[in-house]
């Protein structure tokens, strides 16, 4: 390479550098960009450009993979972002320490399409500074080929014919979560009485499983390596495609029904717009077509009716009213968190 | 005296225990099944869906702008850093700069990321891929420094006498002398250089802004929530094929040139 091609090469790399500083590739110079920090595959990409087109903006997606490494970075002191997406727990955290920013609802008339449901358990009921996005509940799924009578309900868990064929989830609030649950309380109980009690109910299931299981259980239920799954909805509906045997179920005694929330970020610079994207995710219409994409819940009653009917009738997504009603949002457990890490330590070392 | 059939076995299981894994996920790039429990037909399917993911393109740019950076100005400090290092090796002054040298080898790299987030945020900058390569020149400048202060110590220093003695200047002994002898060493360190950018998640993580996320951070959130996981397979068997490629062709145009062939 001579020093001219080595010039132009350098200079070429200088401008691909600059042009990534300011988020954007220079074609897009005209109009704003508006960045958001996601989840990965978590909107329909029609939607994005649908979205793109009737704004004249850009949309720069940043994904993570979980709601506390988000938050160190954010804490960290990194901007930059309009809007972020993340689990409703994790917005009181957020809006408690300042975070984020007050929602205008005058410029988000689509609020009224929000289930009212679904807020009466929210964590954030007034939507002051979250809409919800898309929920999904944690539950149970069998293969109805292999399990004799099931049964739906956390009891499953405790069969003495699937021994050693079960997975739970390696998650504090999700497996002691359940065990409250059986026992009639709330999933976010901090009594130390009733821990107690769900604790002995998980070191009950823990004694009957095969062990704890965050990522294969998804591909070892498929493949009838297990039979009793505790997982995500949205994990099992995707494996579902693969095995048809695949009963999911949300258990009648209740679970954790876990959101996303939409929310503007403390230091976003083009309020205006996000709050125009985040009305365009709560129009029926699109709420309904990115339910279709995501496989989840979006908490938008006018939207379920545009579904197609296979969506509307898959009890993952929306499980009987009775049981949905028993359901709540993992909360912030506060100062009972240290109780709560104690007994689980009880659990896993039973 | 029969030879033992040690060494073939454990090259079998060697070569088995590095090779398996990356055939596994070659095979699912083409598996109609989205889990890769079962084999469910072959498909392109899920080349189709990177080609849409536009992205992961831009992340794939990203990775490959930042790691040019951050191979080729580490290569230009490391090698300067390690000559110094070299030269003056009893001093104070280097046996300090040694120190700083080792530090960025041994300091985990989550503390090195939110400390450097941190000094990206009190200096005002916008974070982007500009503070990802310097954060990513920070650690390989040490890597660089190392493998060719290793090739310094081999170094025969009475050529460049020679050199000078046959009536060559300063700029030319070294020019033409020095840096070509000592090329293995700095190409050697800027492409460890190379792929310790394109690896790195957690240092990225961090001092990454808006739209500047590269590949191992957008790969690594698809691993927990997506519903087109073996793109990854077939975005990974796409990057070895054209590593393969690479490795090809260099070793092709080596041998074509028995001149470059020779040099050590």
């Amino acid at each position: 390479m001579n020093r001219r091609h080595f010039l132009a090469a350098a200079s070429a790399s200088a401008a691909a550098l600059a042009a990534g500083c300011k988020g954007g590739s220079p074609s897009a110079s005209s109009g704003k960009t508006l960045n958001i920090y996601t989840w990965a595959d978590y909107i329909d990409e029609e939607l994005v450009q649908r979205f793109e087109e009737e704004n004249g903006c850009r949309l720069v997606f940043d994904t993570f993979d979980s709601n506390e490494a988000m938050y160190a970075k954010l804490k960290g002191g990194a901007g930059g972002y309009d809007v972020l997406v993340p689990s409703s727990y994790m917005v009181k955290t957020l809006s408690r320490e300042g975070m984020l920013q007050k929602l205008d609802h005058a410029k988000l008339p689509n609020l009224s399409h929000v289930d009212p449901d679904h807020l009466k358990t929210a964590l954030d009921a007034p939507m002051d500074h979250s809409v919800p996005y898309m929920a999904a509940p944690t539950g149970l799924a069998y293969l109805s080929d292999k399990v004799q009578a099931p049964a739906t309900s956390w009891k499953m868990l405790d069969r003495a014919d699937l021994k050693g064929r079960i997975t739970l989830l390696d998650d504090m609030r999700e497996v002691l979560g359940g065990a409250l649950k059986t026992l009639g309380h709330s999933l976010n109980s901090t009594d130390p009485a009733q821990l107690a009690a769900a604790k002995e109910i998980a070191i009950g299931w823990k004694k009957n499983i095969a062990k704890f299981e965050n990522e294969q259980y998804k591909t070892g239920l498929a493949s009838g390596e297990f039979l009793l799954v505790h997982g995500y909805a949205g994990d099992i509906v995707q494996v579902m495609e693969e095995n048809e045997n695949i009963v999911f179920f949300v258990p009648e005694e209740g679970a954790p029904f876990s959101c996303d929330d939409l929310v503007i970020p403390a230091g976003a610079t083009n309020v205006d717009l996000a709050h125009a994207f985040i009305n365009f995710l709560t129009d029926p219409e699109v709420a309904a077509q990115n339910m279709e994409y995501i496989g989840y819940l979006a908490p938008n009653k006018d939207a379920w009716e545009k579904l197609s009917d296979e969506t509307r009738s898959n009890s993952a997504i929306f499980p009987p009213a009775e049981v949905r009603a028993k359901c709540e949002p993992l909360d912030d457990l506060g100062d009972a968190l240290a109780l709560w890490s104690q007994t689980w330590d009880e659990v896993k070392s039973a | 005296m029969k030879r033992s059939r040690l060494p073939l076995i454990t090259l079998l299981l060697v070569l088995g225990f590095f090779y398996l894994p990356v055939g596994y996920f070659v095979a699912n790039s083409f598996n109609a099944s989205a889990f890769g429990t079962t084999w469910e037909g072959f498909t392109w399917h899920w080349y189709a869906r990177l080609w849409e993911k536009r992205e992961l393109w831009v992340a794939c740019q990203n990775s490959l702008v930042v790691a040019a950076w951050a191979a080729g100005t580490s290569m230009v400090l490391g090698t300067l850093s390690a000559f110094a290092l070299h030269r003056w090796a009893k001093s104070r002054l280097q046996r300090a700069h040694r120190a700083l040298v080792m530090t960025p080898l041994v300091v985990p790299d989550i503390l090195m990321g939110m400390s450097l987030l941190a000094l990206f945020v009190s200096l005002g900058a916008e974070l982007g891929l500009a503070t990802i390569s310097v954060a990513h020149i920070t650690f390989c400048l040490s890597y660089v420094a190392l493998v060719v202060l290793a090739r310094l110590q081999d170094f025969d220093f009475t050529l460049l006498d020679a050199a000078r003695d046959l009536g060559a200047g300063r700029w030319t002994a070294a020019r033409r002398v020095f840096l070509p002898l000592l090329a293995p060493g700095i190409l050697a360190g800027g492409l460890l250089a190379f792929t310790l950018s394109i690896d790195d998640f957690v240092i990225t993580f961090f001092v990454s802004g808006p739209g500047s996320g590269t590949l191992p951070v957008r790969v690594y959130s698809m691993m927990k929530r997506s519903r087109d996981l073996p793109v990854i397979n077939a975005l990974s068997t796409l990057l070895l094929a054209l590593t393969f490629l690479i490795v090809f062709a260099s070793q092709y145009l080596t041998n074509r040139n028995p001149s470059a062939a020779q040099k050590p």
